[in-house]
């Protein structure tokens, strides 16, 4: 039995509506309130009965899992399916599936600066042939025969930064920020130079490539405005030159989860589509306020405002509508448009009541024409 | 100056539906008013006919390597950073070093932003072949499509 068959059948006209409302923030449309999007994953598999680790060993059942159940909260109309390690394994190392938790890079693979250079950047062949790329040409398989209303290719680099940390862990990594530059530059670049290659991979072979980016290991609580700079934002920069270059794009997905109190003015440098969300978690320990989100990026960029991701586990359904209330009030005229999200994923153990919170306070606060 | 097209470059217009007149006036234009950017040995070029912006690559002879176009119109420069990224390109209006910038992008009433060549004395903007063949013909695309 396939896992489309433990599902009913995708409602086409809530579809319809979500698409249309969907719409919204790219092409300042007006359409019945703006988005809500909690940043879902292996929550939705939790609301259908299934596991954590279901989500993550199991990408067609955890996409489907995802589909339907935003059905259920009134999000987006489209699909994805996604975890913090990609490419990893291209680069030799490997992956634990974990009851708990999305698969985790356990055991570095180097541990001296000099064998960053015996590290071999996989090329387009060993991309074809690896584990992430096949993964994902499997997963969008699935999605274009049983929910292809729902489909959009996506390439995560995801957070190259954290990732490069893994491989040489991540004591190592923020170690030789300041006393091997050369090798933590070169490390990330090669992990970076993987990741294009995957996203090269997805734009030859769907015509495009939505690109997933963060900067979340690079934050304030461990690096200075000018390491995040140096670090993240001109890697991500390019990232995302390379990515164009080869096809993929137009749409961006920047997500800046973790605390960046002062080094958000240098995300001012990065590279803009007309089709980019821009995404930051926190400031300090607060939600990033999204009345400077607005300020700051808003003629840049869609901007999504947060609901802090611990509130969404605390049953208080009221705090949760109070915060998105606050956010979307300050972020829904923004001129390149406005998505409500979480600072971070949604919890995997987050309470159905507090994503209603968050859909009512849309209702309330951001329908077109109210405000 | 009168642009010169090999046999490469008229196929190349041929596929891209651009006509050799369109492309020798933004040659003969931009050699008029100095409205381009220039490695020193090939330039870009670009005017809005019609619908559609048409870009000319071509060397100091006039010989027309490339042609390309986009239907969104370029705007203002937006300010990213205070220490861009210097390209390759300088623009010959202005003598200037062009930057990597943002700019405004318009598009079926829609404006947002994209990346392009910006001078930042005169704030004109031009962009790259991959630019517009890829990203931003993709992003036409996407707008046509979310605005239906």
């Amino acid at each position: 039995m396939g896992y489309e068959e433990i599902f009913p059948p995708y409602d086409m006209e809530w579809h319809a509506h979500s698409t249309k409302r969907f719409a919204n923030p790219f092409v300042d449309n007006k359409y019945d309130r703006v988005d809500v999007d909690p940043v879902m994953l292996s929550h939705a598999a939790i609301a259908c009965g299934y596991t954590i680790r279901d989500f993550y060993e199991k990408p067609e059942l955890g996409i489907h899992c995802l589909a339907y159940i935003y059905q259920m909260y009134d999000l987006l109309p489209v699909s994805h399916w996604f975890y913090s390690t990609p490419w990893l394994k291209e680069l030799g190392m490997e992956l634990t599936q974990k009851d708990t938790l999305p698969p985790i890079a356990e055991t570095p693979i180097i541990s001296e600066p000099g064998q960053v250079d015996d590290l071999e950047v996989p090329d387009e062949k060993a991309i074809r042939n690896g584990y992430t790329y096949p993964q994902y040409q499997r997963l969008y398989s699935y999605v274009q025969k049983n929910l292809p209303q729902t489909f959009v290719p996506i390439s995560y680099g995801f957070d190259p930064v954290g990732e490069a940390s893994h491989i040489c862990g991540v004591e190592n990594f923020i170690m030789w920020t300041f006393t091997e530059e050369d090798a933590a530059k070169k490390l990330l670049k090669k992990f970076t130079d993987t990741a294009i290659e995957g996203a090269l991979c997805t734009a030859k072979d769907y015509g495009m490539a939505m690109l997933v980016l963060g900067s979340v290991l690079a934050n304030n609580d461990i690096f200075s405005d000018e390491a995040v700079r140096e670090y993240s934002v001109n890697n991500m920069r390019y990232y995302i030159d390379k990515c164009f270059r080869g096809g993929a794009g137009p749409q961006i997905f920047y997500h800046c989860c973790g605390n960046h109190e002062t080094d958000y003015k240098e995300f001012h440098n990065l590279i803009w589509s007309p089709f980019t969300v821009f995404h930051i978690g926190y400031k300090g320990r607060e939600v990033f306020p999204t009345e400077l989100l607005k300020k700051e990026f808003g003629n840049k960029a869609t901007i999504m405002g947060s609901v802090d991701t611990k509130l969404m586990i605390n049953p208080n359904p009221k705090a949760v509508y109070d915060q998105a209330a606050t956010s979307i009030k300050a972020g829904r005229d923004s001129p390149r448009g406005y998505i409500l999200g979480c600072a971070c994923e949604c919890p995997m153990y987050t309470l159905p009541g507090n994503i209603l919170a968050m859909t009512r306070a849309a209702k309330d606060h951001g329908t077109y024409g109210k405000f | 100056m009168d642009a010169k097209f090999s046999a490469e470059a008229k196929d190349l217009m041929g596929k891209r539906g651009l006509k050799e007149a369109d492309v020798a006036d933004v040659v003969k234009t931009a050699e008029t008013s100095n409205r381009k950017i220039t490695t020193g040995k090939v330039n870009i070029a670009k005017k809005r006919i019609g619908e559609v912006t048409v870009y000319a690559k071509y060397d100091a002879d006039g010989n027309v390597c490339n042609a390309y176009s986009h239907r969104m119109v370029l705007g203002e420069p937006v300010k990213t950073t205070d220490t861009p990224e210097i390209t390759k390109w300088e623009c010959v209006h202005c003598k200037e070093k062009a930057i990597a910038g943002t700019v405004n992008m318009t598009y079926m009433g829609i404006t947002r932003s994209g990346p392009a060549i910006v001078c930042p004395k005169c704030g004109d903007s031009w962009v790259e072949e991959y630019l517009a063949t890829k990203t931003i013909a993709a992003a036409e695309g996407l707008f046509e499509k979310k605005k239906a």
